[in-house]
């Protein structure tokens, strides 16, 4: 058989399936975003910029787009710091039962987030839930606590079940990132009279900088991408407060059959990830190469 | 001291599974009045009602298989046939190529879920569960063949040569060669795949409306809706549910961890 002949087989395949499914729907949705359009017949209606104009002027979209800056800066200034805190608590070799309690903490990430999400809300439940349960146990009368009823407290609540949910992950990620610590190095350390807080900071972090690098990519670009575990608990309410920006695709774009303006919302998220990325390769990866 | 810290964590962070098996074994007057506390009495009520009831369970569950082995399989194989053009095949614009799946990894599927919603519509494919395993597959090609290409690369020229001397082509090369030693690449791929599959809701939810062709996580959130339905049926529904996950997590964690951190830590 020809060379030729037997590259194109070879890439047939997964070229048009990805094609097909991925980069068509891609640009479609650039094309899309400068219509106002239902779905249905010819794209006759351009309005230019106009959705994404329309879109900045949204409370609710707005409020989305914080909900997701938030869970960005909240990952990486509480989760981060506490999955490396896990890693170095659990993930040495000396540590008894290390691998199982690997096990427990990372076993929350593979599961459903909409089970998850469930399983929370039962948690949170304002009736039997365990705030209500601490908040009268402490008061010593019936207090009963809607956190996720409260457009106040809600996303908080949200929150939290993200980080239980991930924290097993980066955790995971820090303790592969260990192994290419050298013992000598660290033993050296120490052995000049570096206190234990120095070592983390002068040795470990440093030789981790790739791991680190990673996590923090994989976080950010993750929250931009929060759906299942926001739906499950509330699907963007109480009054839109939990939001985020993929809820707000699916309620205001897909729900409505606004699909010019829900691509336009998916272009939105696109370029955030895009510019992020961008930046990052060039000023974060580059040098730690 | 640090133990006591660890298992202190580990508690924590398994109160909530605790929830979940402790209720589905409760009677739901009992979820209501004390829910995380010791069982009794002892009640198997609400599993007998999930897995009898209608056997909406078991139609989930079916789905969930046939979609998530059928993504594995249509993934492996578009990805390792690729895979191996990719990196063992010289020709022109293979880094153009090579690029241009890489580049999906950027890109998370939302992005492109509204389009994708027509364009299924537009083949007809809306409400059926080739639809979303076509979606699926073609979402996780790039991390595949990102992995499948980078494990080949590392085969040595010699062996290919090799190969090539005893008159044998590129076809020897594959089965005697490349497909007997790529098993451990074959299972990143597999794991990550089925697990990305098995929790998948944004597509399913999309794509079906029978809920005869619901997945397991659109029948947990179906189910739950049901007003009717009781807490402890909720939580027995939700306990099977994770049971494969769980038996597959503990039998294979070292793999599955380390699959799941491949993706990450090579790019």
């Amino acid at each position: 058989m020809k060379k030729a002949g037997l590259v194109f087989l070879l890439i047939t395949p997964a070229f048009l399936l990805f094609l097909l499914f991925v980069v068509v729907p891609v640009i479609q949705a650039g094309h899309y975003s400068v219509y106002r359009w239902k779905g249905l017949g010819p794209l006759e209606q351009f309005v230019g910029l106009g959705n994404f104009f329309r879109m900045f002027g949204e409370d609710i979209f707005l409020t989305a787009l914080w909900n997701n800056l938030k869970v960005v800066i909240l990952s990486l200034l509480l989760q981060l710091p506490v999955a490396f805190f896990f890693a170095l608590l659990i993930g040495r070799k000396r540590f008894p039962g290390s691998m199982l309690f690997r096990g427990i903490y990372f076993f929350p990430y593979i599961l459903a987030e909409i089970a998850i999400g469930i399983i929370w809300k039962f948690i949170y439940n304002p009736e039997f839930g365990l705030p209500t349960m601490i908040a009268s146990f402490v008061s010593g009368g019936e207090t009963k606590i809607a956190l996720l009823g409260s457009t106040e407290h809600a996303f908080t609540a949200i929150f939290i079940v993200i980080f239980w949910k991930y924290i097993g992950f980066h955790m995971i990620l820090y303790i592969a990132g260990l192994q290419n610590v050298p013992d000598e190095l660290e033993e050296a350390a120490i052995i000049d009279g570096a206190s234990k807080l120095q070592v983390v900071f002068h040795v470990i972090i440093p030789c981790m900088r790739n791991t680190i690098v990673i996590s923090v990519f994989l976080s950010v670009v993750g929250a931009f991408n929060i759906f299942d575990v926001v739906w499950a608990m509330g699907q963007g309410g109480p009054v839109h407060s939990t939001e985020t920006l993929v809820t707000y695709l699916y309620n205001f774009g897909f729900k409505r059959f606004a699909f010019g303006y829900g691509s336009a919302v998916a272009i939105v998220i696109f370029l955030i990830c895009l510019v992020f990325n961008l930046f990052y390769q060039k000023y974060i990866v580059g040098e730690s190469k | 001291m640090k133990f006591l810290l660890g298992f202190f964590i580990a508690l924590i962070m398994f109160f909530p599974m605790y929830a979940v098996i402790i209720c589905s074994v409760k009677t739901n007057g009992q979820v209501l009045s004390d829910p995380f506390g010791i069982p009794h009495p002892f009640d198997l009520t609400a599993f007998g009602l999930v897995l009898g009831k209608s056997g909406e369970f078991w139609g989930f569950l079916y789905n969930s298989i046939v979609i998530a082995v059928s993504t594995i399989v249509i993934v492996d194989l578009f990805a390792m046939a690729a895979g191996i053009a990719l990196s063992r095949i010289r020709f022109k614009g293979r880094p153009l190529i090579y690029n241009f799946f890489i580049m999906g990894m950027l890109f998370p599927i939302t992005v492109a879920v509204l389009p994708l919603y027509l364009q299924l519509r537009d083949l007809g494919l809306l409400g059926t569960q080739g639809g979303v395993i076509l979606a699926e597959a073609a979402f996780g090609l790039p991390m595949a063949i990102f992995l499948f290409t980078g494990f080949f690369k590392d085969i040595p020229q010699e062996l290919q040569d090799a190969c090539q001397m005893d008159g044998g082509g590129m076809f020897t090369f594959f089965f005697k060669i490349v497909i007997p030693i790529s098993r451990p690449v074959v299972a990143t791929v597999s794991i990550i795949t089925f697990i990305q599959s098995w929790n998948q809701f944004l597509f399913p939810l999309l794509v079906l409306d029978d809920s005869s062709k619901f997945t397991i996580p659109l029948g947990i959130m179906q189910f739950q809706g049901q007003f009717t339905t009781g807490w402890n049926q909720v939580m027995a529904f939700i306990t099977i549910s994770i049971i494969p996950m769980a038996a597959f997590y503990f039998s294979a964690q070292r793999y599955i961890v380390a699959g799941l951190t491949a993706g990450a830590v090579k790019g």
